[in-house]
C-alpha cells in the first residue's frame, strides 16, 4: 500500500504541494514559538536587577509567553483545519481512482490505510522541510518580538536537542490528524464509483458535518454568553475561541451554507449569460467552492473576532481609566520637588502617588502544613485625602477615608487571588522594612489594571520617598488657566508637566501599538495560513476542470470567456467567504460589547476597518490572479485535445 | 419461473458461472420509480461467451452491475460462480473481487501513477498475494505487451490500455469476467485485436465472459447473445452473424 501511495504522490504531487506547504510552516512555526515560548519561561534576568525592574522584565515575559502560546494554539489549529480540508478535497477529486482501486480488490480498510500512508508521506516531508525552517522563522520570530517589546534586546532563545521530536510528532501529527476524517470518507466510496462520470450520488453534507457544524455552532453561542460574564483578562481569549468555534461551525456548514449564499449572488449574477454560468457552476461545484470559502471565512471570523475584541476590550480600559482621573495636569517629578506641588499658586489639590515595589507574605495552612510565600507586587503610596480628590472612584467595599496608619487598599490591578478582604491583615515588606497592614478598602478591579494595593504615605520612612520617582495628579483653582499653573510648576523646575488629557492619550496610543502588534503577528500567520489554502484550492480546481473548460469553449465560450466566467466565479465564492466570516465574528462582537459594558460600565465595540479592507482587497486580488492564472494555463490547449 | 438460459442444447447442462433468479432492480423514491430490471432470469454458462445487447436505457449496464455484486438487487437472487451473493457483506464481494471476478470497461480504468507491470501485479497485491513478475510478464506477454512493461497509461495507445486492463482481469485467473462495452472507445483495429483476445481466452482457457455491448460486430464474436428491452429479456440468438444482431437490435429500437 505504501507504494501505491508514493506513486499516487509522485503522480499527483500539485494536490499535496499546499499541504506540505502548511504543515511544513505549522512545523516551523511551532518549533519557534515553543522554543522561543520555553527560553521566556525560564529566563535569566540580568544580575543586579532593582526588584522593581526585575518584576517588570519578568511581567514583560509574561505578555510574551501569552502571545507565543496563542500563535502555538492558533499555528497548530489552522495547519490541521488546512491539511484535513485539502485532504477532503482531493478525496472528493479522486473518487474515481479510489473507486477503480475497490474494483479492482481493494478492501476498505486497505484504502484508509492508502490514505494515512500518504499522509504520513506528506508529514515526513513538511517535518524534514519545516525544521530547519524553523531556524529562521525563530530568528524572525525573536527579532520581531524584541522590536514590538514584548521581549528585552539581551533575549536570545535557546536551543533544545528534544526540539526534532517535537517537531517530527506536529508533523506527523497533524497530517494524520488531518487526514483522518477524509480516509473514513474515501472508505467509503463504492467501486461503482469507477464506472460513472460524476458521482452524483456523492453527498457533501455528511452526517459528521453536520454533528460538527451544529456543535460548534452551540459552542459559540454557549462562549459569546459566557463571555459577558468573565472578566476582563478572560474575555479576549474566550472571545477569540468564540470566533474559532463560529468559523469552524460555519466550514462545517458550507456546503450548506455557501449555495445559499450563491444564490443570493445569483440575482446580481443572472444577468449576464456569463454569470448565469457561473452560478450554475457555484452551485454545481459545491466542495469546490466550499473549500475556497472556508479558509477565508476562518481568517475573517479571527481577525475580526480578535482584534475587535483585543481593541475593544483595551478601547474600554482606556475610557475607565481616563473617567477614574479627576485632573487638570500630571506632572513626574521627584520625591523632594513633588512636596512644593501644592504650594504653586493656583494649585487647588496635589495628589502625590509613588509607585513601589512590594512584598507580600502570605500565610496558608493546609493539613497541618504551614505554607509561606512571598508575592513580588507593586504599590501606589498616596494621601488619601488628595487621592480622593483626583479619583473619583467609589470603593467596592470600605472606605478610602480609613486609609491613614498601618492600613491598605486593594487596587485597580489586583485580581485578589488571595481572597483579601475589608479587615483582613496583609504582611508587607516595603523597601526593606516590614509593615502588617489591614485592609480598609476594595477598589474595582480595572481593565487595562494598575497598582495591587494602596497604601497611605505617612506609614513610610521619608527617606524611602526622597530618591523615588513621582507623578502628581494636579487640580487647579477654578477660574484658572491650566496652562498657566503648568507654566509656573515648569518654571520652578518641579517636573515634567503634562495635561491629564494628553498623557492619557499618550498611554492609548502605546496600548494601541501593543495591540497592533500583538495582531500583525497573529493575523500575519493566520493570513499566510489562509493564503496557502485558498491559492491550493483555487490551483486544485481548476487543474481538474480542463474537461469542463474544453467542453464550454466546445460550446462556443472564447478562451477569454471561460477566463471569466471562472473568475466570476471565483470572485463571487471569495465574496461568500468574507461575509460569512463577517458573520462568524458577529458573535464576537456582541459577546465583546456586552462584555467592556459589564466590566467598565460603558459598551465598546471597536472593528478594525482598515485591517478588513486591506483583506478584502488582498482576497479579491490574490483569488482573482491565482484564478485567471490557473484558468488561462487549463485552456491553453485547443478544447478537442484535453483527453 | 424456469430460468431462460443464454444458450440452449447440452452447454446448458454445465455449471453456471453467474446465474439470475427473478432479478429486479428499481431506482428513485416513491413517486418516480424506475424499474431498471424487471424479474430477469438468466444462466451464463460456465466457458463461454455471453453478450447482452439492447437500447439504450434497457438496463444492459444494471444487470452486468447486478451479476458482478456492484449494484443490490432490489428483489431476487443472484448466484456467482454457485455463491448466492445476493446479501455479501463488503468484505465478502471484496474477497469475491479479488479472486471471482474480473472486469474491463470502455474506459479501461487503469491507475493512472502504476506502469503497465504494475497495474497488472496491483489485484494480487490487493489479495495480499506475493506476485511471481514472471506471471506477470507472462500475461502482459499473452496480451501482446511484452514490450510495454514499464510504460504508464497515458504512455499507450487506447488499445494497447484495454489489452492491460485485460490482462489485469486475467491475472487473477477469475471465474467470471465481466466486460462493459470494452471496444466502445477503440478504433476498429484495435477493437478486432481485443475481441480476438477476449475469443482465444475462452477456446483456449475455458474463460467465462458476460459482455455488454452496443457493436453488433463485438456481440458477433460471442457465443450467445442476449437481447434485453425495457429490463426484461425479449430475445436470444446464439452464434449469430453481425447482419443478424444488427437486425434484431433495429427491431428493437424501432
Amino acid at each position: 500500500m505504501f507504494g501505491l501511495s508514493l506513486r499516487t504522490f509522485r503522480e499527483r504531487w500539485q494536490l499535496f504541494i499546499g499541504a506540505i506547504v502548511t504543515v511544513c510552516l505549522g512545523v516551523s512555526l511551532v518549533q519557534s514559538s515553543l522554543l522561543i515560548l520555553v527560553s521566556a519561561a525560564s529566563p535569566h534576568l540580568p544580575a543586579g536587577l532593582s526588584p522593581l525592574a526585575a518584576e517588570q522584565l519578568s511581567e514583560s515575559y509574561e505578555a510574551a509567553i501569552t502571545l507565543l502560546a496563542m500563535i502555538l494554539g492558533l499555528g497548530a489549529f489552522l495547519a490541521v483545519f488546512i491539511v484535513s480540508s485539502t485532504f477532503a478535497f482531493t478525496v472528493a477529486q479522486r473518487r474515481k481512482d479510489l473507486a477503480l482501486l475497490r474494483l479492482v480488490g481493494a478492501g476498505r480498510g486497505q484504502l484508509r490505510r492508502l490514505l494515512l500512508a500518504e499522509a504520513l508521506l506528506l508529514g515526513v516531508i513538511g517535518t524534514a522541510l519545516g525544521v530547519p525552517l524553523g531556524r529562521l522563522v525563530m530568528r524572525l520570530q525573536t527579532w520581531m518580538l524584541i522590536d514590538l517589546k514584548f521581549l528585552p534586546s539581551s533575549f536570545e532563545p535557546r536551543w533544545q536537542s528534544w526540539i526534532f521530536g517535537v517537531s517530527a510528532g506536529v508533523g506527523i501529527g497533524v497530517a494524520l490528524l488531518g487526514v483522518l476524517a477524509a480516509s473514513r470518507r474515501a472508505a467509503k466510496v463504492r467501486p461503482l464509483e469507477a464506472l460513472r462520470d460524476t458521482g452524483a450520488a456523492v453527498r457533501v453534507m455528511t452526517a459528521p458535518r453536520w454533528f460538527f457544524g451544529a456543535f460548534f455552532l452551540a459552542g459559540a453561542v454557549a462562549m459569546a454568553i459566557l463571555a459577558q460574564f468573565t472578566s476582563a483578562d478572560g474575555a479576549v481569549p474566550l472571545s477569540m475561541f468564540t470566533s474559532i468555534a463560529a468559523a469552524i461551525a460555519l466550514s462545517a456548514l458550507s456546503p450548506l451554507v455557501v449555495p445559499l449564499f450563491g444564490r443570493l449572488f445569483g440575482l446580481l449574477l443572472r444577468r449576464s449569460p456569463l454569470g448565469e454560468l457561473a452560478q450554475a457552476n457555484l452551485r454545481d461545484g459545491v466542495r469546490r467552492s466550499a473549500s475556497t470559502a472556508a479558509p477565508l471565512l476562518v481568517l475573517v471570523a479571527l481577525l475580526l473576532g480578535m482584534s475587535s475584541s483585543i481593541n475593544s476590550v483595551t478601547a474600554a480600559g482606556d475610557g475607565q481609566q481616563a473617567r477614574s482621573i479627576s485632573g487638570d495636569l500630571i506632572v513626574d517629578s521627584s520625591g523632594a520637588s513633588a512636596a512644593r506641588i501644592g504650594a504653586v499658586p493656583g494649585v487647588a489639590v496635589a495628589a502625590e502617588q509613588v509607585n513601589l515595589p512590594f512584598q507580600v507574605t502570605t500565610i496558608t495552612q493546609k493539613k497541618h502544613k504551614t505554607k509561606v510565600k512571598v508575592h513580588d507586587r507593586s504599590a501606589l503610596a498616596i494621601d488619601s485625602n488628595a487621592y480622593q480628590r483626583t479619583h473619583p472612584l467609589s470603593p467596592t467595599s470600605g472606605s478610602l477615608a480609613d486609609l491613614h496608619g498601618l492600613t491598605v487598599a486593594l487596587g485597580p490591578g489586583n485580581d485578589n487571588d488571595d481572597g483579601l478582604s475589608v479587615g483582613s491583615m496583609v504582611d508587607a515588606d516595603i523597601g526593606g522594612h516590614s509593615y502588617s497592614l489591614r485592609v480598609v478598602a476594595v477598589l474595582p478591579e480595572f481593565v487595562n489594571g494598575g497598582a495591587d494595593f494602596l497604601v497611605p504615605q505617612d506609614i513610610l520612612p521619608a527617606a524611602a520617598l526622597a530618591g523615588a520617582d513621582v507623578q502628581t495628579v494636579v487640580q487647579v483653582d477654578s477660574g484658572v488657566d491650566p496652562s498657566a499653573v503648568a507654566t509656573r510648576i515648569q518654571a520652578a523646575r518641579l517636573g515634567s508637566v503634562s495635561t491629564v488629557a494628553r498623557s492619557l492619550a499618550s498611554r492609548t496610543d502605546s496600548n494601541k501599538q501593543v495591540n497592533s502588534g500583538i495582531l500583525v503577528v497573529l493575523m500575519g500567520l493566520a493570513g499566510l495560513y489562509t493564503l496557502v489554502a485558498v491559492i491550493n484550492a483555487v490551483v486544485i480546481s481548476a487543474a481538474e476542470r480542463k474537461a469542463e473548460f474544453a467542453a464550454a469553449r466546445v460550446t462556443g465560450l472564447s478562451r477569454g470567456q471561460v477566463v471569466r466566467m471562472a473568475l466570476i466565479e471565483s470572485w463571487a465564492v471569495t465574496a461568500i467567504g468574507l461575509v460569512l466570516g463577517c458573520v462568524a465574528a458577529t458573535a464576537t462582537l456582541l459577546g465583546i460589547g456586552a462584555a467592556t459594558g459589564r466590566m467598565t460600565g460603558v459598551s465598546v465595540i471597536e472593528v478594525p476597518w482598515d485591517l478588513l479592507g486591506a483583506v478584502v482587497i488582498g482576497a479579491f486580488a490574490v483569488i482573482g490572479t491565482t484564478s485567471v492564472w490557473t484558468s488561462v494555463s487549463a485552456t491553453r490547449a485547443t478544447p478537442v485535445s484535453w483527453e | 419461473m424456469p430460468a431462460m438460459s443464454a444458450q440452449s442444447g447440452p452447454a446448458t447442462r454445465a455449471a453456471a458461472a453467474v446465474e439470475l433468479r427473478g432479478v429486479s432492480r428499481e431506482y428513485g423514491g416513491k413517486q418516480a420509480r424506475v424499474r431498471a430490471l424487471d424479474g430477469v432470469s438468466l444462466d451464463f454458462p460456465a466457458g463461454s461467451w455471453t453478450a447482452v445487447m439492447g437500447p439504450s436505457g434497457s438496463g444492459k449496464s444494471t444487470l452486468l452491475h447486478c451479476a458482478a455484486g456492484l449494484e443490490k438487487v432490489t428483489a431476487g437472487q443472484v448466484l456467482l460462480a454457485g455463491t448466492d451473493i445476493t446479501g455479501a457483506s463488503d468484505k465478502q464481494l471484496t474477497a469475491l473481487r479479488r479472486r471471482q471476478i474480473g472486469f474491463v470497461f470502455q474506459s479501461f480504468n487503469l491507475v493512472a501513477s502504476l506502469t503497465a507491470e504494475q497495474n497488472v501485479a496491483l489485484p494480487l497485491k490487493l489479495a495480499g498475494i506475493r506476485v511471481s513478475k514472471r506471471e506477470v510478464r507472462a500475461v502482459l506477454d499473452s496480451v501482446g505487451l511484452s514490450g510495454r512493461l514499464r510504460h504508464r497509461p497515458r504512455e499507450l495507445s487506447g488499445g494497447q490500455q484495454q489489452r492491460v486492463a485485460i490482462a489485469r482481469a486475467m491475472v487473477t485467473r477469475p471465474a467470471v469476467l465481466f466486460a462493459d462495452e470494452p471496444t466502445g472507445a477503440l478504433d476498429s483495429t484495435s477493437a478486432r485485436t481485443v475481441l480476438t483476445l477476449l475469443r482465444d481466452m475462452v477456446d483456449l482457457a475455458g474463460q467465462s465472459i458476460v459482455m455488454v455491448t452496443h457493436d453488433p460486430a463485438a456481440a458477433a464474436r460471442a457465443d450467445a447473445v442476449v437481447f434485453l428491452s425495457d429490463g426484461r429479456i425479449v430475445d436470444r440468438a446464439i452464434r449469430p452473424t453481425a447482419r443478424e444482431v444488427a437486425e434484431r437490435l433495429a427491431r428493437l429500437e424501432a
